[in-house]
């Protein structure tokens, strides 16, 4: 009963979500650090005119958009140095854990949206390919002398290769970032598998039941409307496919905690400012983390999408959190 | 709110009975209602499910299931059957891998619940095991048969452990519903009751014949099943299943032979399974014949006991004959 009225609880809180800012709702298990104005943000609702949380300014939410993309614009050449300096090369382990407990089949394609510069998507292709060679290892070792006939199967199977490949859709709303990440596949020589598409997470632009896996890395905060996001996710997976979301979340630990927000305040934007020449995007990184619903919260709204079977694994004493969900 | 306390009050009687039989009639009552409310009763049902608690051995419930199966002919298929799906429920339920809150209560497509769905990828994933073996890959390989994607693998957190055990769980189910079976028949006088020791060895070999489609990987899985994760899970199949085939062989012992009657034909039981996973010859004849020759072994061991215990206490009679007849001669036996 008790799970039925958190529902009922969670359902009215998203419906009034639609005319009251986020924030207000995700106000209850905010670290007591900063604290948003409370001005003029309830039920402010002149034909609209809803707001949102832009880091800790209030913004109109259709103005919100078009700033993280000024932000990921300004960001984008020095994004990948500035995550190794941010987080002290940690980020990489990360991305491995998600590809660890993905543990993706041969031949799954996968939609790695708000992938920017493609490190979700590049490890994807390895990890994938580097199974396709054990298999394949696996099965000439069991095969003991393999005849003429077979050989010439197995030259002729591997021509065939490409329909049964994995293939990897990076997509993103901004177009520099995407560049970036072309450009890094090129140095990096991967192209097999791989495209680039500028789409919308609210809306995405593909067809129903396309893809097997859903990643989205460190992007879901910046979404406007992230349950939108959540059910676009929901429309794209085919049956049994699976969305998968890492996101900076809550620190369990309240003495890693105060560590935490400091180095968050005090460092990031003083390396923003150092490196990449900006403080006030990464001002508003270490902002629109503290905005963003904790583990719990978020694991309700990924089920309120439609999601089944949904877990999340918290990294780094909660620094970062994997959340995964099935479309069953 | 009343349809509310109808639920509630509904979960309580089901948690009264404990039978898992009653839960297709508390269904209707519960479609009316919200999906809200309908996911409260299911977690309810589950509740009572996870209820019997896995902390004593599961025999008892299995007792307490075949009781009632005693008196309704058809419940006793629908028991185990959810006995078994209700396991890995139990299993996944009880696993503490990180905050992992509330998964029985949730409701699966089409009124099926998610361990429902994982039980029919893993009965599909079955059809696989010859071509991949034991391995996530064949659980991938049953998901797209049932036309999921193959990310679903992901649920199944345990991987081949998951197969595995869920197939050692539904072996146990069938046999219990064939001995069920041939019991009924005993009752209603169509079968003549077997001797003890030929029903065990009917038992065994029934059992280990269901592993003959997989006897080339069976090593692998036995493997995975003597993982340290997998020990508790894989030794409580093996307990209740050798505790149901000493129930219907008829044994309702309550003091120490209870244990010792168990630990000797799971001895039987597990060196047979491992004979059987060398044996070459034609339909495993071998095998047979060792298992006839350890239950044989058993019978003349427990026969041998009985005299041992009664020429030990004939003996012990003739030395305190003596020892009295002694004293009676050197007359210490004398009273002043």
């Amino acid at each position: 009963m008790a799970a039925s009225m958190r529902l009922l609880f969670r359902r009215v809180i998203r419906l009034s979500h639609r005319n009251v800012n986020v924030t207000a709702a995700g106000a209850p298990g905010r670290p007591a650090g900063c604290w948003e104005p409370p001005s003029c943000r309830c039920f402010s609702e002149a034909a609209g005119d809803r707001s949102t949380h832009f880091g800790f300014e209030t913004v109109p939410e259709t103005e919100k958009a078009k700033r993280v993309y000024k932000v990921f614009e300004n960001v984008a050449q020095k994004y990948d140095t500035m995550n190794d300096a941010m987080s002290l090369g940690v980020h990489r382990l990360w991305k491995d854990t998600l590809l660890h407990v993905m543990h993706p089949q041969p031949g799954v394609r996968l939609l790695d949206v708000a992938g920017g510069t493609g490190d979700i998507a590049f490890r994807f292709l390895e990890y994938v390919r580097f199974q396709q060679e054990r298999q394949k290892r696996r099965a000439a070792r069991s095969m003991q002398a393999p005849s003429w006939q077979d050989i010439s199967n197995n030259y002729s199977t591997e021509e065939e290769e490409g329909p049964q490949e994995s293939r990897a859709v990076v997509c993103d709303i901004n177009k520099e970032m995407l560049r970036v990440g072309k450009q890094k596949a090129d140095g990096l020589g991967i192209s097999a598998g791989l495209s680039w598409v500028v789409g919308d997470a609210e809306e995405l632009p593909f067809d129903d039941d396309q893809f097997d896996i859903y990643t989205i890395a460190f992007g879901i905060r910046n979404v406007t409307h992230i349950d939108q996001a959540l059910q676009e996710a929901l429309r794209v997976l085919k049956p049994g496919g699976r969305f998968m979301c890492l996101e900076f979340s809550k620190v369990t630990n309240p003495l890693l905690a105060r560590l935490y927000d400091a180095y968050s305040f005090q460092m990031i934007p003083v390396l923003g400012e150092v490196i990449a020449g900006d403080w006030k995007s990464y001002q508003y990184l270490v902002e629109s983390i503290r905005k963003f619903p904790d583990q719990e919260e978020f694991k309700g709204m990924i089920e309120d999408a439609g999601f089944y079977s949904v877990k999340y694994y918290n990294l780094t004493g909660g620094v970062v959190a994997l959340h995964s969900g099935f479309k069953l | 709110m009343a349809a509310l306390l109808r639920a509630l009050r509904v979960g309580r009687a089901l948690r009264g009975l404990g039978s898992v039989v009653s839960a297709p009639a508390a269904q209707p009552p519960c479609s009316s209602l919200t999906r809200g409310f309908h996911r409260a009763a299911l977690r309810l049902q589950d509740e009572s499910k996870a209820d019997k608690p896995p902390s004593s051995s599961p025999s008892s419930t299995t007792y307490h299931e075949h009781y009632r199966a005693h008196s309704a002919e058809q419940e006793a298929a629908g028991a185990p059957q959810e006995h078994s799906a209700s396991e890995p429920a139990d299993e996944e339920a009880s696993r503490p891998n990180t905050s992992y809150q509330d998964q029985s209560g949730e409701q699966g497509e089409e009124y099926e619940t998610e361990e429902q769905l994982q039980a029919r990828i893993l009965t599909a994933a079955l059809e696989f095991i010859p071509l991949h073996g034991w391995t996530v890959e064949a659980i991938a390989a049953g998901a797209e048969m049932l036309g999921l994607s193959s990310a679903s693998t992901g649920m199944f957190y345990n991987g081949a452990g998951d197969l595995v055990l869920h197939f050692v769980s539904q072996c146990n189910s069938q046999l219990t519903d064939i001995l069920a079976e041939q019991h009924n028949q005993v009752q209603l006088g169509q079968a003549e009751p077997k001797k003890t020791a030929e029903f065990l060895r009917d038992a065994v070999e029934t059992r280990l014949r269901m592993y003959i489609p997989y006897i080339e990987t069976w090593p692998q899985a036995m493997s995975i099943l003597l993982l340290p994760h997998n020990i508790p899970d894989s030794l409580k199949h093996l307990s209740a299943l050798v505790d149901d085939m000493w129930y219907y062989a008829g044994d309702r012992s309550t003091d120490m032979n209870w244990y010792t009657k168990r630990a000797a034909l799971t001895g039987i039981y597990n060196t047979t399974e491992l004979v059987m996973l060398q044996d070459s010859s034609p339909d495993f004849q071998d095998t047979w014949d060792f298992l006839d020759n350890r239950i044989q072994d058993v019978v003349n061991m427990a026969t041998t006991a009985k005299q041992v215990q009664a020429t030990g206490e004939t003996v012990v009679q003739g030395l305190m004959g003596a020892a009295v007849t002694l004293k009676n001669l050197t007359g210490l036996n004398q009273r002043r």
